[in-house]
């Protein structure tokens, strides 16, 4: 019954003329392709970096206290007369670290958001749907309620509430993990679980505080990046640049995923590595930022959504450049948030959804974006 | 050179697949203790994949069709069996290895993330990627863009280059997801419903660019499909699946049969010749057809 197969025994008409194998000008072609693909990476990165550092010199120009340019540049270049000067330590001890603590905070927001949303192939995704953000936010009310807030030097809240992430992401692997794998719909719903269950937690700890500890929740929960320490920003710089180096590594694979599971599993990408990679770093990263900077919201879901109107969803690109334009968002809304009714302050995350919500409805409707099509 | 080629002629290659008591089941949560069968996906199953062979598995839904396909590229593991992949041991391979192999197109692709039809055949290269720390992000090689763009030009999308996965038609991303496929430059293919929602036209693409590359690159080539006529035409043996189990595999003249096909799908069919290769073609029976026993056909 079994018969080996001959050729001709499959046509059904004329067998199709094949082409020629390549055309010496291909060639030619390949190698422009190549050389404009790899310019194109150069030349987008080399844009978002210019425009990062253009962002946070016109940052630092804003707050209660307009200063000059001139101001900006002698004090940058320690050529002010002395070191004391006014600019000298607004910009030094005020303004630049709160900057490079929007740019750390939004740069994690961003590039956390995007992995995500390839891995669970959900374009809703954000940093805060895997629950650790409730953790953190549950961790800090207790620390807040137990009045441990202050204790450590004034580092007892991020701690708490980096002791809550970290539990949560412990909860939520092991409700998702399952017989070695870690299923992407299991691991969604776990982090539903964990976000409602620590929200209705956090809610009973916020009705029993005292009004007092209540506020210092309520705006912790608003988030916001004032006064950042040194040893906070070194330490969440640190996480951001192993994070990116992480991500990167797996954005083919990321690429591949987002397409289709099986798909790139049969295209040798290791899923369950994968996923558990990007899981943990974003995970500890959204912690980490959460800790310190309270719950901002829009940054991670929209920019990379931006990120990929603009330059196509190639995650080598895609990754790098959410994570300087989320970055730059945040350092812009924060500016504005600390200037438009200074002394006093607005809330970040009420201007990232102003400024970002706009400009994203309008590149929904002047360009042809597909993904909810 | 044509020594060289009469030597290889000579030799028997080794088998693409060689299946032996293959038994495979989805693990769940209730208790197979009992010696019920009926749980397994796919039950002793036993075959051979020649090398250069184009076979169509066919089969009811729920047949374990699609199960057979993922089974054969390790995205699943077998219970029970053996599968041999040119002679050495699936489970013993890794993921890499038989990506390099092995390509395998599915049927539930995402097509929401905007990439490029580029873009999209350039991830077929990642088996054949060089990694390392010079090259965190691992961009392709000009070999890779090279392999790419002769794969694209075999299934004619190389004009898409840069469009939009998402704005292109059903039969053109078919055609992107084979050019993929080809970059992976595997020896088997595997393809789990090609045709499926595709019009005549498109039907005819994807089955011309499967017998240029058979024809080409002596590409083994494992389909399953729901369009019995279709796999009539183009295979030189179908495997014919029920809950599980292998019916018959053999040739299109002796496998499509009315009586196996419809002890198979439990309906009546029609076989007869196809006017221009007569090889068999089925129709399903008219309403008051009652004639169950008449069928016309040549074999």
């Amino acid at each position: 019954m079994i018969v080996h197969p001959t050729p001709s025994q499959t046509t059904l008409s004329d067998p199709p003329t094949m082409a020629a194998p390549v055309p010496s000008r291909t060639y030619k072609d390949v190698a422009a392709v190549q050389a404009l693909r790899a310019r194109r990476w150069y030349v987008v990165m080399g844009v978002m970096l210019l425009l990062t550092c253009g962002a946070m010199v016109g940052c630092l120009q804003f707050g209660a206290h307009r200063l000059t340019m001139a101001e900006i540049w002698s004090a940058l270049t320690f050529s002010s007369a002395g070191m004391d000067d006014v600019a000298s330590v607004i910009i030094w001890d005020i303004r630049f670290p709160r900057i490079l603590m929007g740019l750390f905070v939004g740069a994690s927001l961003a590039i956390t958001g995007a992995a995500l949303q390839a891995l669970v192939r959900n374009p809703l995704a954000d940093p805060y749907v895997l629950g650790i953000s409730s953790g953190a936010a549950l961790g800090a009310t207790i620390g807040l309620a137990l009045g441990l807030g202050a204790i450590v030097g004034g580092f007892g809240l991020p701690l708490f509430a980096f002791i809550g992430g970290g539990l949560s992401i412990v909860l939520v692997y092991g409700i998702a993990a399952s017989q070695g794998q870690l299923p992407m719909h299991q691991l969604l719903l776990a982090g539903v679980i964990v976000n409602a269950v620590c929200s209705a937690l956090m809610m009973f700890a916020t009705s029993i505080l005292n009004p007092a500890s209540l506020y210092r929740v309520v705006l912790w929960l608003m988030g916001t990046l004032s006064a950042p320490s040194i040893p906070m920003l070194i330490g969440i710089g640190v996480c951001l640049l192993i994070a990116i180096a992480l991500l990167l590594r797996e954005s083919q694979a990321l690429n591949l995923l987002a397409v289709g599971e099986d798909a790139a599993r049969s295209l040798g990408v290791d899923s369950v590595r994968v996923q558990r990679t990007v899981f943990l770093v974003s995970a500890v990263l959204t912690g980490a930022v959460v800790s310190v900077s309270g719950m901002i919201g829009f940054v991670g879901m929209v920019i990379p959504h931006l990120v990929r109107i603009l330059c196509g969803a190639d995650h080598r690109l895609l990754l790098p450049v959410s994570a300087l334009g989320g970055g730059i968002l945040l350092m812009v809304a924060d500016t504005v948030a600390r200037t438009v009714v200074a002394p006093a302050e607005i809330p970040v995350g009420v201007i990232t959804a102003l400024i970002g919500g706009p400009f994203f409805i309008y590149l929904l409707m002047t360009r042809k974006y597909r993904f909810f099509a | 050179m044509s020594q060289e080629a009469s030597v290889s002629a000579v030799d028997s290659p080794l088998p693409a697949f060689e299946v032996r008591q293959l038994s495979f089941r989805y693990d769940s949560l209730r208790s197979h203790s009992s010696g019920d069968r009926s749980a397994w996906v796919i039950d002793g199953m036993e075959f051979t994949v020649h090398q250069g062979e184009i076979i169509g598995v066919i089969g009811p839904n729920g047949s374990g069709k699609s199960s057979l396909l993922k089974l054969l590229t390790k995205l699943v593991e077998p219970q029970e069996g053996t599968i041999r992949l040119f002679g050495s041991e699936l489970g013993a391979l890794t993921r890499e290895s038989i990506s390099r192999q092995v390509a395998y197109m599915p049927q539930d692709l995402s097509f929401d993330f905007p990439f490029s039809v580029l873009d999209m055949v350039l991830m077929g290269r990642y088996p054949h990627r060089r990694g390392g720390l010079w090259n965190l992000v691992g961009w392709e090689r000009q070999e890779d863009l090279a392999v790419a763009e002769e794969a694209m030009a075999q299934t004619d999308v190389r004009h898409l280059a840069n469009r939009m996965i998402a704005t292109l038609s059903a039969g053109e991303r078919q055609r992107v997801l084979l050019a993929r496929a080809l970059a992976q430059a595997p020896r088997v293919f595997m393809l789990d419903e090609p045709t499926a929602h595709l019009d005549l036209n498109h039907q005819l693409d994807v089955c011309r660019i499967l017998q240029q590359v058979h024809a080409q690159l002596q590409m083994t080539v494992l389909l399953v499909s729901h369009d019995i006529n279709l796999a009539s035409q183009y295979c030189d043996r179908i495997l014919v699946m029920k809950q599980g189990g292998l019916v018959c595999i053999g040739p299109p003249q002796d496998v499509i049969h009315p009586q196996v096909l419809s002890e198979v799908y439990g309906c009546q069919v029609l076989v007869d010749a196809h006017p221009d290769t007569g090889l068999p073609r089925v129709s399903l029976p008219s309403q008051n057809h009652h004639q169950v026993s008449v069928v016309t056909t040549t074999y």
